[in-house]
């Protein structure tokens, strides 16, 4: 039913929701009873909120301890080589994709210009990807063209169609 | 009856005009196109949508939605056969024939086949949407608070059951933290503030389309970009237009995922992907080429596509009469049309009968534009799914920013949109399906405030829970759902079936 890593992260998801759960519950039950406004009893607004904070924790709960029956505790077999340097090379594409994705929606939006931050971000996103050590500088050149060809067709495309052609407004 | 009829004429009086077909031709091109690119499904289309239209008349507004989700969940049955990762999550069980098939050089038979098994099953869930949705809604007006309390129970229990990864207490963790979600903000009853923690965003709640957006878009760019790129099958398509012949011989198998595939749409939150695995393993059992499954079956790729087609049209059925979504995307279409003033429910039939009509006659006009589009444009297609992602997906993540923010204008949207991304991300990674949790944020409001007024009108008994006819069925269905989610109770269930066959 489980493999063994699942089983391990089902353990801290488990422990997590149970831990929710019960905080749910906590700030639910300290919720206002409105007693001032006489509202009927069972109208208090943590009512369900605390019902559901009860069914996660169970439910994190019972995950916890599935968990624990299906070996979360036991060490771990060792990848291969060739796996690692697979994993290795996924988890630093989904990495650099993340921190490029978080740069932009957090930091660059809403402080600069839109056209600018997106551009940046086209131009970053593209140009990094794309960027490989074997290549010579000509293909090198060929790609950051590509890339900065993009960035500006974005820079330019995105803020007419949504602000001219579709009327929204931008960040 | 002949009140239907005529509202179903008088609704595609509505739609004869030379800007309706305009608009259902751009925007079922492009649903095609957003369930072609992998990192684009058709509930992040449907959302992206949702904000570009909302100044356009309700009915065109909701036709331009509904040619998009249409077109998308065909859409991505390009990509599962050419280049085996599904377009959208509906199109898993197509990679399963369409890619053997078009590594065999029959990719063109394989997308026409797809075209044509989405159109019929799209038509037949249309028939089912147009003869169940006025029944439902009239049934549906016999529901109190203590029905609608277990229909948001039961909708939870079973889209967790169902969409879950052979592990339903997942589904259900994802169902119950999305009706957390949704207690966020000020509440229903009392206008109260709940888990807002003094910020004025909070407040103002948890919007549906930026949960949505990230945990269908932005989850799913990671996605895209953590795997390793997929290579095209064949760039060489040879005849596209399936003969009739074939069709005919797989008559029974169109019909029964078309009927499959509805009913599964109809269950609050399943939707099309279970629609399609259904479909197909249903298809499986009864055929007689079953060894063929999984090695370029025809029939294999017809029940899968046919199945999750028609699921379209039943999960309208239960947004349109119950306000609550058959799947993601009509969880986005639900609240499309809250946005532009339509109100789905059971007083439907009563308050805007036309409109479900018109609803039949959006899915119609946008299956024929599907169709025509999807064989005349196979090959321009094929030029779309060789863009690099490295390309595509910072555009795609460029609209993801800008959907969120478009409706209110607030950069926290945004920063919902990427909190949702990177949750949804973790969730999925560990199992943990999205398509509960998104039901659960649309859920959330009906429970609250319908337990609370059962709660009121029968003065803290809980009897009238358990005796009313409607209630009763439901909570008796929902127990035996978990029940049998129970591997004990899955054992001692096997070994009777065992007892009995050796009998």
């Amino acid at each position: 039913m489980h493999t063994r890593p699942l089983a391990r992260a089902d353990l801290i998801t488990g422990i997590v929701l149970l831990v929710l759960g019960l905080a749910v519950l906590a700030e639910s039950y300290g919720m206002p009873r409105l007693e001032e406004r006489r509202i009927n009893l069972w109208t208090v607004p943590g009512l369900v909120p605390g019902l559901l904070g009860i069914v996660i924790a169970v439910l994190g709960g019972v995950l916890a301890l599935r968990s624990l029956v299906a070996g979360a505790l036991r060490t771990r077999p060792k990848l291969t080589g060739t796996e690692s340097a697979e994993v290795r090379a996924a988890r630093a594409r989904l990495l650099a994709c993340l921190a490029l994705c978080l740069a932009y929606a957090v930091l660059l939006v809403g402080r600069v210009p839109f056209w600018l931050a997106t551009g940046i971000f086209v131009l970053a996103f593209v140009a990094g990807f794309e960027w490989r050590r074997e290549d010579d500088i000509r293909q090198r050149l060929g790609k950051l063209a590509a890339a900065c060809a993009l960035a500006a067709a974005a820079m330019l495309a995105i803020p007419y169609v949504f602000e001219y052609l579709f009327l929204v407004r931008l960040p | 009856m002949f009140d239907g009829l005529t509202h179903l004429a008088s609704a595609f009086a509505v739609f004869a005009t030379f800007t309706t077909l305009f608009n259902v031709a751009w925007a079922t091109l492009l649903g095609i196109v957003i369930g072609a690119l992998p990192g684009l499904t058709a509930t992040m289309g449907v959302a992206l949508l949702t904000t570009l239209t909302y100044k356009l008349a309700p009915e065109q507004a909701i036709l331009i939605l509904i040619s998009v989700y249409v077109g998308a969940i065909y859409g991505g049955s390009r990509s599962a056969i050419l280049l085996n990762i599904p377009g959208t999550p509906a199109n898993a069980a197509t990679t399963l024939d369409g890619f053997p098939l078009a590594r065999a050089g029959r990719a063109g038979e394989a997308m026409g086949l797809a075209t044509s098994a989405s159109v019929l099953g799209t038509f037949i869930g249309v028939l089912f949407l147009a003869a169940v949705a006025p029944i439902l809604a009239e049934f549906a007006l016999g529901f109190g608070s203590y029905e609608y309390f277990w229909l948001a129970i039961f909708g939870i229990i079973i889209a967790g059951q169902m969409t879950s990864f052979d592990d339903a207490i997942k589904g259900w963790i994802a169902g119950f933290l999305g009706l957390l979600v949704a207690m966020v903000g000020q509440e229903g009853i009392h206008a109260e503030m709940r888990f807002s923690f003094g910020s004025s965003d909070l407040a103002g709640g948890i919007g549906l389309i930026p949960a949505l957006v990230g945990a269908f878009g932005f989850a799913e760019i990671l996605t895209v970009m953590r795997n390793r790129a997929a290579e095209m099958a064949t760039g060489i398509v040879d005849r596209v237009i399936p003969k009739l012949s074939t069709l005919w011989t797989y008559k029974r198998t169109i019909a029964r995922s078309g009927v499959i595939g509805t009913g599964v749409g109809i269950i609050p939150g399943v939707g099309e992907d279970i629609g399609a695995w259904i479909s197909y393993a249903a298809a499986r059992r009864a055929s007689k080429e079953r060894d063929q499954f999984g090695k370029g079956s025809r029939e294999g790729l017809i029940a899968a596509e046919t199945g999750n087609n028609a699921a379209i049209p039943g999960a309208l059925i239960p947004a349109l009469t119950l306000a609550i979504p058959g799947s993601a995307p009509a969880a986005v279409l639900l609240a499309a049309m809250l946005i532009h003033g339509i109100r789905p429910g059971p007083l439907i039939m009563v308050e805007a009968p036309e409109f479900v009509f018109q609803v039949v006659w959006m899915v119609v006009l946008a299956t024929v534009a599907m169709g025509i589009l999807g064989i005349a444009l196979t090959r321009p297609l094929l030029t779309i799914l060789r863009v690099p992602r490295e390309r595509l997906m910072p555009i795609v993540f460029v609209l993801c920013v800008i959907g969120p923010y478009a409706i209110t204008q607030r950069l926290f949207d945004v920063y919902v949109m990427v909190f949702f991304g990177i949750v949804g991300f973790i969730l999925r990674e560990m199992k943990y399906p999205m398509a509960p949790l998104v039901l659960g944020i649309i859920l959330g409001d009906i429970l609250d405030k319908n337990l609370r007024r059962a709660l009121v009108l029968s003065d803290g008994d809980l009897t009238p829970f358990f005796t009313r006819p409607i209630s009763a069925v439901l909570w008796i269905t929902t127990l035996l759902i978990v029940l049998f989610a129970l591997p004990p109770v899955q054992r001692a269930a096997t070994r009777l079936m065992r007892w009995e066959n050796v009998r």
